[in-house]
């Protein structure tokens, strides 16, 4: 099938180009260009996956499954804005303060495209090693982003991401190992395979102790990667150091895919050793991510660190839900995987735009910004409600489906100290946002960025109010069909 | 290429001679003060991995393996070793004492060795002729380059570490399983390359703002 193969070449493919055009003007629209089509080819993925199920290509090495389709559209549905937004803001970037970002123009969005490739091709991989080859592809590029700025902080950041990273991913191809040598006892020496759809068909046949300890290793492995508690801590920093576009695509596709990974192998473990022990696994440690984020979030200052402990807090939720296992939780899981993608992204949009007009990271150097700005204002006040999980946004309707599912669930107890902790991270963002939004404005506060930037902002409100009040046929379809994947 | 095996390897006594090779330059890297020292044990740490696969790839038969074996040492053993060198050639600023002093780690490393010897026995059963003592040893290795990364403070310390750890993973798959896909491993080995290229440009940029690469001090970052 050319489809999946174009959607992994065709972004590398742009960023050739662009670091072939490297200064010359065109790297924008060739970047825009290149990404409006990966976002077109998602949606036609999805469209055929949905109406003739799952697609093979590149002899057995591409797989695109109902996962795969949702993180894919996570991943075009989060570049395209990301991209349109960047553009500008980059440029003012370059303009403003280029002792900072030193790097050749046209690397940035080499940069970016190269990881689009590297998590479309984890997306849609149907080979362990191959998903792990594209995992830590990922890491390398984004670590990159990471200390893009020539600043201490940068440095330190890139660093921490990238050794503790490294370490956590080749946990992670132990785990693969693992999983390869258990094949051997069915398949026989040289017949065993890396194909994690054969693998998960076979499951019941490999030896429980070695899926269950390949789990263990997956699980802080790309855990790490995802940003699970406790191997969160390059997290905030990342977040906070990388150009904000560039963090936006992290908190949201990347972590969709790392999550995608982890999830591949709890497939295994529930096809193999029953949902039960790697489902409890996923809850413990998605209870613990919420509950480590609160503390953090009460008494955060800075912007971008807030919402990088919000992104541990949606990553948690979605590793709770999932665990529970049961249909209402899977189903919440997915769709706030979904959702939480489009909130996060114009959070952190908002945030550049906030950081460009005032030179500060720190919060309290925002005020009154529904007086000073209302259309910002009002994209502030929407991404605020969209992280708290408030009506009408759709993290609303993922959340509540999520306790509600967990309620059901055997592990109550569980959704009970999520709930708490959940009320305590309304009351963190609360007060933060009121602080940005309302009382005095500051003086002379002018958006640094062309009018332009707000159109994907509004484009992406827009989509999570949408996905709070109505929720589509091929939206559910979609997600029920990614539900399989985990329990078919 | 389609071959049969016998119950796996006899336990072999080349094998296990290069298997306490890759554990003993392990340990020596570990036990050593100076950067160079240290990027010298992994080289040699290498050169094991490589012979070992070698060795599996003469007694198997298998093409494929023997191919894996000679990349692995070209890239391990020779590329990434000289990339460290050169980086540690350029080092500027004195060696930074150990968090944990050398004696005090060296009696941890052999604590850690004898734990992951006892535990893999327990959980793998020793009745099973894996390549006779590599998966204990690859486990034993691992846990010697995790200490060597949370003990030392020098940045380039911490890359010899996890590349040491990345080498343990490399014999367990192929004590394990005999390798995996080719495909695989060079894609694994590429990342390889490219991860321990890009730390070290972290590495120069460290130095570069702070004088050292002491990573203790890099910690502007809080909250």
């Amino acid at each position: 099938m050319l489809l999946l193969l174009s959607l992994v070449l065709l972004p590398l493919l742009a960023a050739g180009i662009c670091l072939a055009l490297g200064g010359r003007a065109g790297t924008t629209r060739v970047t825009l260009i290149s990404l409006a089509a990966m976002l077109t080819l998602a949606l036609v993925l999805a469209a055929r996956v949905l109406a003739g199920g799952d697609l093979q290509a590149a002899g057995g090495w591409l797989h695109a499954d109902g996962l795969s389709v949702l993180v894919a559209c996570i991943i075009t549905g989060v570049a395209l804005p990301c991209a349109a937004y960047g553009a500008d803001y980059m440029r003012h970037v370059q303009q403003q303060d280029h002792a900072d970002a030193r790097w050749a123009p046209g690397r940035y969005e080499a940069l970016t495209l190269a990881l689009i490739a590297c998590m479309m091709l984890s997306a849609l991989a149907d080979n362990l090693g191959l998903l792990w080859i594209a995992i830590e592809g990922s890491t390398l590029t984004s670590a990159l982003l990471v200390g893009y700025y020539r600043r201490p902080g940068s440095v330190e950041a890139g660093w921490k991401y990238l050794i503790l990273c490294s370490v956590g991913i080749s946990l992670a191809l132990f785990a693969t190992v693992l999983l390869f040598y258990s094949g051997a006892a069915v398949f026989g020496e040289q017949g065993s395979t890396l194909r994690w759809t054969t693998l998960r068909e076979v499951a019941a046949q490999l030896d429980p102790r070695f899926v269950k300890l390949a789990f263990l290793f997956a699980l802080v492995g790309y855990g790490t990667k995802a940003g699970l508690a406790p191997m969160h801590s390059w997290l905030p920093d990342a977040y906070s150091q990388a150009p904000t576009p560039a963090a936006a695509l992290m908190s949201t596709a990347l972590l969709a895919t790392s999550l995608a990974a982890l999830l591949r192998f709890h497939a295994i473990a529930v096809a193999g050793v029953g949902p039960d022990w790697s489902g409890a696994l996923l809850t413990g440690f998605g209870v613990l991510s919420i509950v480590v984020a609160v503390p953090f979030m009460l008494v955060q200052g800075e912007y971008k660190r807030l919402l990088a402990y919000s992104s541990l807090e949606h990553t948690g939720l979605v590793a709770l839900a999932v665990g529970l296992g049961t249909p209402l939780a899977l189903f919440a899981g997915l769709l706030h995987l979904l959702v939480q993608s489009l909130v996060k992204t114009l959070a952190f949009l908002v945030g550049g735009s906030l950081l460009r007009a005032s030179g500060s990271r720190r919060m309290d150097h925002y005020a009154g910004l529904i007086d000073a700005d209302p259309r910002l204002g009002t994209l502030v006040v929407v991404a605020g409600l969209g992280l708290a999980g408030l009506p009408p946004l759709g993290t609303f309707v993922s959340e509540w489906m999520t306790l509600a599912g967990g309620f059901a669930s055997r592990h109550a107890g569980a959704a009970i100290v999520a709930l708490i902790a959940l009320a305590l991270v309304f009351i963190a963002l609360a007060y933060h946002f009121s602080h940005i939004v309302l009382g005095r404005a500051r003086e002379g506060f002018v958006d640094a960025l062309p009018g332009r930037t707000r159109v994907p902002m509004a484009m992406l409100a827009v989509g999570a109010i949408l996905l709070g009040v109505w929720l589509p046929t091929p939206v559910r379809d979609l997600i029920e069909h990614a539900m399989r994947s985990i329990r078919p | 290429m389609n071959l049969h095996l016998p119950q796996w390897l006899p336990q072999s006594n080349t094998v296990n001679l290069l298997a306490g090779l890759f554990l003993l330059s392990a340990l020596y890297a570990a036990g050593q003060r100076r950067v160079v020292a240290c990027i010298a044990g992994y080289r040699w740490n290498s050169i094991a991995l490589g012979l070992i696969a070698l060795t599996v790839a003469l007694v198997t038969g298998t093409r494929h393996i023997a191919f894996a074996a000679l990349l692995v040492m070209g890239v391990k053993a020779i590329v990434i070793p000289g990339l460290l060198a050169k980086h540690a050639s350029r080092m500027k600023g004195r060696d930074v004492e150990p968090l944990i002093g050398i004696p005090a780690g060296m009696l941890i490393c052999g604590a850690l060795v004898v734990v992951a010897f006892s535990q893999t026995r327990a959980l793998f059963g020793s009745g099973q002729n894996i390549l006779g003592s590599c998966l204990p040893i690859s486990v034993a290795t691992t846990l010697v380059g995790l200490f060597l990364m949370v003990s030392r403070r020098q940045a380039l310390l911490q890359v010899v570490g996890l590349v040491l750890v990345e080498n343990a993973i490399f014999l367990a798959a192929v004590s394990l399983t005999y390798g995996m896909p080719l495909v695989v491993e060079m894609g694994v080995l590429l990342d390889l390359l490219v991860g321990v290229a890009l730390l070290g440009l972290f590495v120069g940029r460290i130095e570069e703002l702070q004088g050292d690469s002491d990573t203790t001090r890099l910690s502007s970052l809080k909250g």
